[in-house]
This record gives structure tokens, C-alpha cells and sequence, in this order.
């Protein structure tokens, strides 16, 4: 009989690489190889096709380009307000869908979920056309007698952000619960029932187990949506056209409109797209940092 | 049991996505290289407009050359920028069809961005004489003409003429006005009826720019350089437009669906826009039929260049340089756009394709009355128009500069300074232009 000389750890080991393969060729092809390319297209600039190396030109250039900064406030001023007002909303829903004692769960669980459903492109549209001088909000506001006369949501810098605050809140939230939902399914009941035996309000135990409990999750959905938001481009392009002006524009939508509707600079775009890349990084880097105290 | 369903599900969907793009990579619609010698492929998106002119020029081509075979891939405007823009930056221009739709105003920017993608077409020995002047222009670079001028985009000023008879107007009134007396008009019309004249997409300054034109204004100089800080005609283009929105005579809305219905639906008595309009205007409510008339747009005051003529729009035809079939292409275009009144006549009344083509203005079909416009011959007056229309420099970096007007616009509107905005604006430009 024909004896195998090889260990076992190193077959599996093998037999284990051999399956991770075709997964790593397909990254490294597919992800990895752009990656550098645009790693050495931000380094070039030039009109199109006719690219020349140009060092950190690029780089040193977008901090005096007053719309691409204008796009990083803007994106920034969504993280900082949207994220914070998502994840809360997304605990607090999960928490109370948690409950034993709730009824129809399972139809309240879909419908928060439901949102996440649906394409970037059509709610944003849906929500352009909701928001516009002649739209549901406004006729509601008018009928009601909020409002004398329409407001042009859309046309206000401040209120065109609001809107895309509130299209992503009711986008990403039911995403946001869902993994809060997942990670509540460990949390032993019998947490809580010694908490109320002891005396701890709802709130209490929110506070003292649920949030607690729940850090790495919450620390997860925090990076992923910091990333998501950084990176915003749909609800840009078709919700408000980044407008008015550039006014609610983020930095992918500008990222796009120096590759596709300006004069092609794909090197300048490709610079950017790597500060975006670094941004997310030293968050998630920071993040980690601050969130995470398991050593 | 269940779980076996599933995959058996998720295999099939698998599988069936793979089929799907082993197929789309064999279509020989996709790309000008396997085509034999008498097929030539063609990007462009309007089925009731560009592409229906497309296939009437190869059904008329055909006729001499029954070999010859058109195909048009329909491809949204944006996406054929896209993908221009992909295959010129990779190099690899396998993917691009023989010919595309251009956009009049990004025409420059494409040929010089990428000029091994395009071919020209001085070779083809068309008439360039026989085309309007200005739309000839949009389409030569460095001395060579690169385009085959397709559709018109003079403006025309449409109007309801029942709301204005309504408020005491005729269609008179209207004609060879100042926007000063539009608004004045279009206040009166406002009040009576409670109509607002014109309508626009906010965030984009379509109006704006077609007032700077009309005026004979650009935002780029002969040189392409940036000439919108200190620029009277931009400056007056803008505070005109401010007037009109703050009086409620214009309205802001928020997408083109929405601006199209707003006249459709008959809540806005008119519209200013390039003459592809009029396809928009006739395919609304059946009942406005013979409610609509025509008369050309306002112009600026205090201006010594100032007309009531403009343009919005246009495209031209141009060949790739995967154009394996050179001489077809020529040959082809030539026979048909670039040469027969036929041709002309036959996409007019079908489609309401009005061309550049010179010749074609003269044939009688253009002459004839149109019902939906109480029995006027509308035509003619926009051929009328497009022989009137000051010049304009869009420059390579036309969409740079529409960007940096509508972000001046939005500040000044809000209540900022037109002379600070403009200078900002100007320098946005400067620093977009300085790669």
C-alpha cells in the first residue's frame, strides 16, 4: 500500500489554500491590480489619454480646489449628523422588537427592513420628487397650513442636505437593526429577567447590558456606515443633483463628474479617490481605538 | 427538502446570469470590428428622434446599396460619455461603434481629450458650406472638421396662445420683445390666470446660457480662456434670470419629467428652449392641439449685441476611430445627411427632426402649416431663427464652466454678491482648467 509521507496539518493546510485560491486569484486580479494602476494613475495628470507622471501634484492641488473641499464638509456633515441619529434609531428599534412580549414581529421586523430593498436610484428619486415645490411635503405643509407658501427644499443648502439626512435615515436604518437584531439573538434573556428582578428600569438595562453587549456590533455598523457615508454617490447625483450649486455635492459625485462630465482628469479623480480611501482608514483606525477595549 | 430547492434555485440563477453574459459578449452589436464590409454600428439614445433618423437614412442608402446594413444601438447620451470616455482612457477603442451621436457641447472636449478615438471627416467630401455656419463651428478642431452637423437646436419661445388671449394678449406681444417687457407681460398673464410663463430644471442654467448666447456672450474666449468674471452679458444673463424667479413668471422644477409636465399638463403657458422642443410640446394633451404658437425669445437689455435668437442642444454625428470601413462611413454619410433634401424631408414631418442642412430649408415641406399651432408654418420660422443665431465659444471646458455658473447662480439667488460670485467662478474654472 502506497504510505503519504506528508503530515496532516500541512494537507489540510494545502487542501485549505487550494480552496482559498480561486477567491484570492479573483481579488487580487479583480481588486487588488486596479488598485494599484489607480495608485499610479493619481500620481499622473493631463487631458484624457494624454497622461504625464506629475508627482504629488495632484494631491497638493485638490487642497486649493474649493468644490472638492466643499464636497468633503458636505460628506463629513452628513456623517456627523446622519450617523449618530441612524444608529440610535436602529438600537432603539431593535431592542424594542427584541421584546418578547411584542406581537406581529415579524411584519414590524419587514417593514423597518424594507427600505434597504429598494434601488439608491429609485428612492432617491422618489425622494426628489416627494421634496420638490409641488410635491407631497409641500402640499401637505400647505394644506395644513403650516406653510403659506411653498418651500423649495431642494433649492436651500441647508434643507438639501436635511433631505439627504433624511432619505438615508430611512434608507440604512432597518440595515443598521438588523445586525443589532442578530447580535441580540445572544444576549441570554435571562440577563434581563435578573435585572428586573433586581430593580433595573428598561432603561437601565438598555444602558447597562443592551449597549454594552452589543459594542462590537455597534462599533462594526459605526465603521461600515462611516465608510458608506464617505463614499455617498447616488443619493448626490439623483437626489438633489448635488445641488443647489455644488452646495450638497459629495465627493464621489465630484470624483465622477472630473472622470465622465468634465474634461477627463482621470489622474486627479483617482487622487481623490485615495484620500477618500485614507479618510476612511484613520476613522476606522480611530474608531477602533477608542471602541474596542478588548485587548 | 427546502434547502435542496434552494440551491437548485440559486444554481439555475447562476448559471443563467453566465449565459446572459457569454451572450452579450457575442453580440455584434457591441462593436465595429466584426462587421463585414457593409455594416456599420451607430450609438444614439432617442428612438422617436435621432435613432428613427438614423434608420431612414440607411433605408434611403439602401436603396443604392442593397448590401448595406445599419445598426443602431440605442445608448443613453450619459452612457455613450461613459463609455467614449473608458475606451479612450484604456486605449482600447475594440468596443466603440463605427459612428456616434455627439453632444454639440462636448464635442470639443471628446476630440481633444481623446484624439486617437476620433477620425475626421475631411475626407468625405461634404459640403460643410451647406450647413449653418455656428453649427459648423461646434464641430471643427484644430482647422479639421470632425462632425456631420445633425439636428438644430435654435431657440424658440412657445406659448399658449389661449391664456394669453385670456390676459389680453396676442402673440405679438410677444414677438421681438425684451425680457424686461416678458416680465412686465408675463407678470399681467400671471396675475389673470394665474399661469407662470416658463419653467426650468433648478440647478441647471439652460435659460442662462441661452441668454449669454443670444447676446453673442460665451463664457470662454476665442482662446478658451475663462471670460465670466467682469462679463457683462454673463452678469445680465444672471440677474435677468433672478428677476424672473423672484417675480413667480419663471418656476423652478426639479427634473425634466416634471418640466415637461408642467406645460404639458398646461400649469406653465410656455416654454423657452432649443426647437427639439416642439416634440415635447405636440405629444402632450390633445386637447392644447391648436392652443400653441411660436415666436422667438426675449433678448437682454441695455446690450448693443443683444438678438432674440439662441441655441440649446444639437448634435453631430462622428465617426470613431474603430471605423474599420472608412470609405462606407463617408460615403454613407454623405449620401444621406450630409447631401439629400429627400433624406430632410422625409425625418421632418415624422419626427420633427429639423436639420442645419441649408438646402433643406428651402424644400416646401418646411413651409407647410401645422395644425397643432394654429395653422402657422412653424418651421420655417425656426429655420428663420437658426440663420440668426450669434456664435458661441463653448471652449473644451464648457461643462466646467455651466458647473461653476450654476454655483454662482445658487449663491446670488441666496442673496450673494454677482460680482464676488462671477470672480469665484472664474476662478473655479482657472483651477479646473489647470491640470
Amino acid at each position: 500500500m502506497f504510505k503519504n509521507k506528508i503530515p496532516l496539518s500541512v494537507k489540510q493546510n494545502r487542501a485549505g489554500w487550494m480552496f482559498l485560491l480561486p477567491a484570492v486569484i479573483l481579488i487580487t486580479v479583480m481588486n487588488f491590480y486596479p488598485m494599484f494602476n489607480a495608485l499610479l494613475l493619481s500620481f499622473q495628470s493631463g487631458k484624457g489619454a494624454s497622461l504625464e507622471y506629475a508627482g504629488l501634484y495632484n494631491y497638493t492641488r485638490m487642497f486649493s480646489d474649493k468644490v472638492f473641499m466643499q464636497s468633503m464638509f458636505n460628506c463629513f456633515f452628513y456623517l456627523v449628523i446622519q450617523v449618530p441619529i441612524m444608529l440610535v434609531l436602529a438600537l432603539i428599534l431593535a431592542s424594542v422588537l427584541n421584546r418578547k412580549d411584542l406581537r406581529f414581529k415579524g411584519l414590524f421586523r419587514t417593514a423597518i427592513f424594507l427600505p434597504c430593498a429598494t434601488s439608491l436610484v429609485s428612492y432617491s428619486t422618489i425622494f426628489r420628487s416627494l421634496f420638490s415645490t409641488d410635491g407631497l411635503i409641500n402640499t401637505v405643509l400647505l394644506k395644513t397650513g403650516i406653510l403659506q407658501t411653498a418651500y423649495d427644499f431642494l433649492g436651500h443648502p441647508m434643507s438639501a442636505r436635511f433631505v439627504i439626512i433624511i432619505a438615508l435615515i430611512w434608507r440604512w436604518t432597518g440595515y443598521n437593526m438588523v445586525f443589532y437584531l442578530a447580535a441580540l439573538q445572544n444576549i441570554d434573556y435571562s440577563v434581563y429577567e435578573a435585572a428586573k428582578i433586581d430593580g433595573a428600569s428598561a432603561w437601565d438595562s438598555f444602558w447597562k447590558i443592551t449597549v454594552p453587549l452589543l459594542k462590537p456590533t455597534i462599533l462594526l455598523t459605526l465603521i461600515m456606515s462611516t465608510n458608506g457615508t464617505l463614499q455617498l454617490f447616488d443619493e448626490s447625483v439623483n437626489l438633489t443633483s448635488g445641488g443647489p450649486g455644488s452646495m450638497s455635492m459629495t465627493m464621489s459625485h465630484y470624483i465622477y463628474d472630473t472622470s465622465f462630465r468634465f474634461v477627463p482628469n482621470f489622474g486627479y479623480s483617482a487622487a481623490m479617490s485615495f484620500v477618500i480611501l485614507v479618510l476612511v482608514m484613520v476613522l476606522a483606525i480611530i474608531q477602533m481605538k477608542v471602541g474596542d477595549k478588548r485587548d | 427538502m427546502k434547502k435542496n430547492f434552494l440551491v437548485t434555485l440559486l444554481a439555475l440563477v447562476l448559471s443563467l446570469s453566465l449565459v446572459a453574459c457569454s451572450n452579450g459578449g457575442e453580440k455584434p452589436a457591441e462593436g465595429g470590428d466584426e462587421t463585414n464590409g457593409e455594416t456599420l454600428t451607430v450609438w444614439c439614445w432617442d428612438p422617436a428622434f435621432n435613432i428613427y433618423s438614423m434608420n431612414e437614412a440607411a433605408k434611403l442608402y439602401q436603396k443604392d446599396h442593397p448590401d448595406f446594413e445599419l445598426i443602431v444601438v440605442e445608448t443613453p447620451w450619459d452612457d455613450v460619455q461613459t463609455k467614449l470616455s473608458t475606451a479612450g482612457a484604456s486605449g482600447d477603442i475594440s468596443t466603440l461603434p463605427d459612428i456616434v451621436l455627439m453632444q454639440d457641447n462636448a464635442f470639443q472636449k471628446n476630440v481633444i481629450s481623446f484624439p486617437d478615438v476620433f477620425t475626421d471627416v475631411e475626407g468625405s467630401g461634404i459640403n460643410f458650406d451647406d450647413f449653418a455656419a455656428g453649427k459648423v463651428a461646434y464641430s471643427v478642431v484644430d482647422g479639421k472638421h470632425y462632425g456631420v452637423p445633425f439636428d438644430n437646436g435654435a431657440v424658440i419661445a412657445a406659448y399658449r396662445s389661449d391664456v394669453l388671449e385670456e390676459a389680453g394678449f396676442t402673440l405679438d406681444d410677444f414677438t421681438d420683445i425684451t425680457w424686461d417687457e416678458y416680465l412686465e407681460k408675463g407678470k399681467v398673464v400671471l396675475e389673470k390666470t394665474g399661469h407662470p410663463l416658463l419653467s426650468c430644471i433648478s440647478n441647471e442654467v439652460d435659460v442662462v446660457m441661452m441668454m449669454v448666447q443670444s447676446a453673442g456672450g460665451s463664457l470662454f474666449d476665442a482662446e478658451g480662456n475663462p471670460s465670466i468674471a467682469d462679463n457683462e452679458i454673463v452678469a445680465k444673463s444672471l440677474e435677468t434670470y433672478k428677476a424672473l424667479k423672484d417675480s413667480g413668471v419663471l418656476v423652478e422644477v426639479s427634473n425634466w419629467d416634471q418640466y415637461i409636465e408642467s406645460f404639458q399638463a398646461g400649469r406653465v403657458a410656455g416654454t423657452v428652449n432649443g426647437c427639439w422642443i416642439i416634440g415635447s410640446i405636440t405629444s402632450g394633451d390633445p386637447e392644447q392641439a391648436g392652443h400653441w404658437s411660436i415666436t422667438n425669445m426675449p433678448k437682454l437689455v441695455g446690450l448693443d449685441t443683444a438678438t432674440n435668437y439662441s441655441n440649446n442642444g444639437g448634435s453631430s454625428w462622428l465617426l470613431t476611430a474603430n471605423c474599420k470601413n472608412k470609405d462606407l462611413a463617408y460615403d454613407f454619410m454623405k449620401s444621406t445627411f450630409g447631401s439629400s433634401v429627400e433624406f430632410y424631408e422625409t425625418i421632418l414631418p415624422s419626427a420633427g427632426a429639423l436639420s442645419c442642412y441649408k438646402p433643406a430649408g428651402e424644400s416646401s415641406v418646411y413651409g407647410e402649416p401645422q395644425e397643432f399651432f394654429g395653422g402657422d408654418s412653424i418651421y420655417q420660422k425656426v429655420i428663420d431663427f437658426s440663420g440668426k443665431v450669434p456664435s458661441n465659444n463653448t471652449g473644451v471646458y464648457y461643462y466646467e464652466g455651466r458647473s461653476a455658473i450654476a454655483d454662482a447662480a445658487a449663491k446670488y439667488i441666496a442673496g450673494a454678491d454677482l460680482a464676488e460670485e462671477l470672480k469665484a467662478a472664474q476662478e473655479q474654472v482657472l483651477f479646473q482648467m489647470g491640470q
